[in-house]
């Protein structure tokens, strides 16, 4: 087996097996867990919410039951039942279905009004079947049924941007600046005391003798790189399920369908050529943070190790914030291909719409080249910083390892 | 063979290899002598490649190249390991940067645990066992691989003589298969026990060099060991009698100015009749040793 790919291989199973890893991934998860958890516990599902159908004809109830976006229940199938029930407070009324003359009917009867979005989906039912029932009793034919399906279409264009529009936005920003900020901080430090560690416990002599340090580097950095992608599948996988399991909740289905053009805006940032921004980051600052690990002398040290790349991403991170309400601005449209700040400034105009997808491929390119100059120069010096283990300070030791060879 | 040819490596102001030579052959143990900061790191990095120097390596002819790392069982002079792996874990994953498979390495553990007497399991974690534990579970991963160059920094340092012993017959098994074995040492006893050959730095340059015999033979056979009833000042009135030193009862060792001075004394103290122990011999290494390094008259 390729002696990079061994390397990759330990790192990254030395990795994904260790707490801290399996804390960091799954904390989100066990977040939204719990708020889910406690908001389904602090309202519960209370029969109260629901509405029994009773109707004459059962096959009408039962479509009902099945097709109807309204929140029913089947306990109750007779009228007196479903009063009695009413009565008790145990549901909040019911409805009587039925038809006369081919004309669908629908009663509903309760001690107070339904709200209007409980009535638009009786409503949407009683279209639908109403005109099922209509095509079918004018026996018309196959060409005749499609012509009436036939459906006007509506659509807005809109020339100023709208709340809903600037919102999406907004929490796009939001969420791609703070997502990149936080896995830039957690895998600068993993990757920083992973190789200060090793460093600290001078074994590299050991590694050295039985591979090249360019090899081990780029082992190193692509096990760290596996590291980060496990955990956005992870991410991406359990994403959807969450998402799945927003749009049928109770707690979160007004709430998603109420909402659903901003989400999907929303998704439609995250899921695109930002994902991309933030990955080249991390790969970037996964070098970096390398590089700085490789730098510290003592294993005691590993901590501090991260220190330069968290500091050099937090100024990137306030820079973005800071010009987050004026992506035109000439700084901005600079620095959105330097690297290091265009992974938080051209993910900002192009959510922003004030950048083309010519600008950005041509700011991922010079991303691209960056990271990959950076990580040829490093494999080349990589050794000698790994194996000067002599404590002088920070610039002379970086100074000494250059001289190793 | 390994063939050290004129190396020289500075670090700033400091010389730190001047015009270094040696060959190693197969099947063969060379000791690297030298007091601390004569070089013998130095020359063991150089010839691991992690530094540039001046000169040539080669190894069977040819430089090193990347392939040859995987015929190189090197132990550095600080002990390392991974404290979060266990000892199965940590051997096969150097074992498998040697190219050895897993599936060849495993079963070879439990054997190579016995020929060391580590106390523990094969799935005890390295930061569980004691430090001599650990340090002989990584002459296990040095020698795992059944290596063609075996480099040894200082090998014996912290292991006391039990384990000192099983190390000994290690390197000469490794020998006895051919491999080219070149160790460090201070302890002159051990170079002495193991070496065909040895290199002695100081300041970076070699001060010694050849057999162990050869080495010895270069100081003259002036080390008189005698057994006899004559007092200490009779026998340092004797003409090329440098030192007399009391070993013992009626034991002594006597320094010449010159080896050519022993058959008087051998007749004048024998006096033409048995004596239990006259033997005329170089200095030991040890002494040599102490010689060379410090610049005092050995003793």
């Amino acid at each position: 087996m390729n002696k990079t790919w061994i390397v990759t291989l330990e790192t990254y199973l030395r990795q994904v097996k260790s707490w801290s890893f399996l804390t960091l991934v799954l904390m989100p998860f066990l977040f939204v867990g719990l708020s889910f958890g406690i908001s389904y516990v602090a309202t519960p599902s209370s029969s109260k919410d629901k509405t029994a159908v009773v109707s004459s004809d059962p096959q009408l109830r039962n479509t009902f039951l099945k097709q109807s976006d309204l929140t029913t229940t089947k306990r109750y199938a007779a009228k007196a039942q479903a009063q009695k029930a009413t009565d008790r407070g145990d549901i909040n009324g019911y409805l009587t279905l039925g038809v006369k003359k081919n004309r669908l009917t629908a009663t509903f009867t309760g001690p107070t009004e339904l709200n209007s979005g409980d009535q638009a989906k009786i409503q949407r039912f009683l279209t639908a079947t109403q005109s099922a029932l209509n095509v079918q009793q004018a026996k018309l034919s196959p060409q005749q049924t499609q012509a009436l399906a036939v459906q006007p279409q509506f659509k807005q264009r809109l020339q100023h941007k709208t709340a809903s529009d600037k919102l999406a936005k907004q929490i796009s920003f939001y969420i791609v600046v703070f997502f990149v900020y936080l896995i830039l901080t957690t895998y600068s430090a993993i990757t920083a005391q992973e190789i200060a560690a090793e460093k600290g416990t001078k074994i590299m002599e050991v590694i050295f003798s039985s591979t090249t340090p360019r090899k081990y580097f780029n082992g190193k950095i692509y096990g760290v790189l596996l590291v980060i992608l496990t955990q956005l599948l992870v991410y991406l996988v359990g994403g959807i399920a969450v998402v799945a399991f927003a749009q049928r909740s109770r707690l979160t289905a007004d709430f998603w369908q109420q909402n659903q053009t901003v989400i999907s805006q929303i998704l439609h940032n995250l899921l695109s050529v930002n994902m991309l921004f933030a990955l080249l980051a991390v790969l970037l600052y996964t070098v970096i943070s390398a590089f700085c690990g490789a730098l510290v002398t003592r294993v005691e040290d590993a901590g501090k190790a991260s220190q330069p790349a968290i500091y050099l991403n937090l100024i990137t991170f306030a820079v973005a914030l800071a010009f987050q309400s004026n992506p035109t601005n000439v700084l901005v449209k600079v620095l959105s291909y330097v690297p290091f700040f265009s992974s938080y400034l051209m993910p900002l105009r192009l959510i922003n719409s004030t950048a083309t997808g010519v600008e950005a491929g041509i700011s991922l390119l010079i991303l691209l080249v960056t990271i990959v100059a950076i990580m040829l120069y490093l494999g080349r010096i990589y050794g000698g910083l790994m194996l000067q283990t002599d404590e002088l300070g920070f610039w002379k030791n970086l100074k000494r390892g250059l001289s190793l060879k | 063979m390994l063939s050290v040819v004129h190396i020289s490596k500075t670090f700033g102001q400091v010389k730190a290899l001047d015009d270094v030579s040696f060959d190693v052959h197969d099947g063969e143990i060379l000791g690297l002598i030298g007091q601390n900061g004569a070089g013998k790191s130095t020359t063991f990095h150089s010839i691991l490649n992690f530094l540039s120097f001046d000169g040539q390596i080669t190894w069977n002819g040819q430089p090193f190249t990347e392939a040859d790392y995987d015929q190189i069982g090197y132990l550095p002079e600080e002990r390392s390991l991974m404290p979060k792996l266990t000892i199965t874990q940590q051997i096969v994953y150097l074992a498998r940067l040697k190219n050895q498979p897993a599936k060849v390495t495993k079963p070879k553990i439990a054997g190579w645990m016995d020929r060391f007497a580590v106390k523990g399991q094969p799935t005890d974690q390295i930061k569980k066992l004691s430090k001599g534990n650990q340090q002989k579970v990584q002459l296990i991963c040095t020698l795992i691989h059944d290596p063609q160059l075996i480099i040894l920094d200082e090998p014996f340092s912290g292991l006391d003589p039990v384990n000192a012993d099983l190390l000994k017959q290690a390197i000469l098994a490794a020998k006895q298969r051919g491999a080219t074995i070149i160790f460090s040492s201070h302890d002159m006893t051990n170079v002495e026990e193991l070496c065909d050959s040895l290199v002695m730095l100081k300041n970076g340059r070699v001060v010694l060099k050849g057999t162990i015999d050869s080495v010895r033979e270069q100081f003259g056979r002036t080390q008189l060991y005698l057994t006899t009833d004559w007092s200490k000042e009779r026998l340092a009135a004797l003409d090329g009698v440098k030192h007399v030193y009391h070993l013992g009862t009626h034991r002594y060792r006597l320094q010449l100015n010159d080896e050519a001075a022993g058959k008087t004394i051998f007749d004048a103290v024998s006096g033409g009749h048995y004596i239990t122990e006259f033997s005329q011999q170089p200095p030991t290494l040890d002494a040599i040793f102490r010689t060379e390094a410090g610049g005092t008259d050995h003793e």
